[in-house]
């Protein structure tokens, strides 16, 4: 039994988590601007303006997102918050913000000095992002969404530290033999690692308590943090070792957590309570579908020499984006509903419910604008063509959209009287 | 012994179930004890109403829902 009174506070200030939302869409729109360059699709994965729009993505976009999701998600579903949250907060977002700009120009603009202050940045963004989370985890009770974030974050230190020795490498220090191996194991450990489990770690909680479905089965709960760490490991030893069996065993193991997960999670929300139309569900849908789709095409590749771009769209922009962005209309009206309930303490439906801080109307709107992109953006990938510019229109157009009805989410809190730096 | 009032807030999507526990707040006599059944812990609620003064006890149920007892004298009711 748990018993509580006067000073149960767990929820960080709604600064702390709405500084990374309102930043996120603003990297994925300059990614966006990027792919008008016109060599942007000249020699795919390794084209310099690709590779800063990568960064932005998965940096800017999805880190900004997911750390403040995490830092918000530890008070709710662990009971443990992160101590200091506004500390922690200022040592992660800045730096990431900062750090990743300077990282894509560096990319983009192929220039070695932007990597030096870039990484420095990042390395102390991350750096306090998992000594704070850990912290905090330690105190959690067992379950498996702690056991994601732990395994999440992790993946995220390994993927810095591969990041910082390819990063060295570029600014002329000696590289690795097999560079592009390397270059496939951070980005294996990133997207996989870091952006995958925290997806599902945090789709435990928050798919059954927004969508309503049955709770995820312990089965798949209890099994897919070991299916990943053991295929990130079969890869890093593969990879170290230079050996083609552990190659093998990893490419089955992380194709088969991917798609468990998304064949149950699509089965929970075909039984979900309420079947009303919802953006979010959508958002899920054409994640999952994504996701299946990348990691077919990873196992067994039929687009010859476009396979990597195609895992790449079909995975960060197809999987990722869309699973967070989905995600992003639900945690943040929610937390301006809460906070603004707590600060005002008003009778109920005194102030505007989850759905008039973002409509359904405008929400659909962005998202029509995604799918369309994403598909454009595939497209690009296979040939070469005036799509490309239509692509490009089609994720910022999409980052403006997304940018425009999160704001509106802290417009709407502001006029009601909210505040966001309360204690 | 005034009875409880019991505010069934099970599969209900957030903020559901803190609506009808503010809604019963409002509505329950004075010093009337809420009991609230929900399907999973509710952290953020515990945060409302330890804001309003109003303590709260809970427990996990044998089916995997939550019961809080939600009782004693609002601040300022």
């Amino acid at each position: 039994m748990q018993r509580g009174g006067l000073d149960f506070q767990q929820a960080p200030p709604l600064d702390v988590p709405l500084r990374f939302f309102l930043t996120a869409p603003l990297f994925l729109f300059c990614a966006g601007l990027l792919l008008f360059t016109p060599a942007a699709w000249d020699g795919q994965r390794w084209s310099p303006a690709l590779l800063a729009a990568v960064h932005l993505v998965t940096l800017g976009f999805l880190a900004m997102a997911m750390m403040g999701a995490a830092l918000q998600l530890l008070a709710v579903v662990a009971g443990t918050p992160v101590a200091r949250p506004r500390l922690v907060a200022g040592l992660v977002h800045g730096p990431v913000a900062l750090g990743t700009l300077l990282l894509a120009a560096g990319f983009w603009l192929s220039l070695g000095w932007p990597f030096y202050p870039a990484l420095a940045l990042l390395a102390v963004a991350v750096t306090a992002f998992v000594v704070a989370v850990v912290a905090s985890l330690r105190r959690a009770a067992r379950n498996a969404t702690v056991t994601a974030l732990a395994a999440a974050v992790f993946a995220l230190a390994v993927t810095l530290a591969l990041g910082l020795r390819l990063g060295v490498t570029r600014i002329g220090g000696a590289g690795p033999e097999d560079f592009i191996g390397w270059v496939d194991l951070h980005a294996a450990w990133g997207m996989l690692g870091w952006v995958f489990i925290l997806v599902a770690g945090v789709a435990y909680q928050v798919v059954p308590m927004f969508q309503l479905t049955p709770v995820y089965p312990r089965w798949l709960m209890l099994s897919l943090v070991p299916l990943l760490m053991a295929g990130l490991l079969a890869l890093s030893l593969a990879q170290a070792s230079g050996r083609a069996w552990p190659q093998d065993a990893a490419m089955l193991l992380l194709a088969a957590g991917p798609l468990l997960f998304a064949v149950v999670t699509l089965h929970l929300q075909h039984r979900r309570r309420r079947r009303v139309a919802d953006v979010t569900l959508d958002y899920w849908r054409v994640g999952l579908g994504s996701l299946v789709a990348a990691v077919l095409l990873g196992v067994a590749p039929v687009a010859e020499g476009h396979t990597p771009t195609l895992v790449g769209i079909l995975f960060l922009y197809g999987f990722a984006v869309s699973t967070v962005n989905g995600m992003l209309y639900k945690i943040l009206p929610f937390l301006a509903w809460f906070h603004l309930q707590s600060q005002l303490q008003v009778g109920a439906g005194s102030i505007p419910n989850m759905k008039e801080f973002i409509s359904d109307g405008r929400a659909r709107r962005q998202f029509y604008v995604h799918v369309a992109a994403l598909g454009l953006l595939l497209l690009s990938a296979l040939a070469a063509g005036p799509w490309r510019y239509a692509a490009a229109v089609g994720v910022c157009l999409s980052a403006l959209l997304l940018g425009a009805n999160l704001w509106g989410v802290w417009h709407l809190f502001r006029r009601q009287g909210g505040r966001a730096l309360s204690a | 012994m005034t009875a409880d009032m019991v505010v069934d807030a099970r599969w209900l999507a957030p903020p559901g179930p803190m609506e009808r526990v503010l809604h019963a707040l409002e509505a329950r006599r004075r010093g009337q004890p809420l009991r609230l059944l929900i399907h999973r812990e509710p952290y953020p609620l515990y945060e409302l109403l330890s804001a309003r003064g109003i303590e709260w006890q809970s427990r996990r149920l044998a089916d995997g829902c939550y019961e809080v007892l939600i009782g004693g004298e609002a601040r300022g009711a």
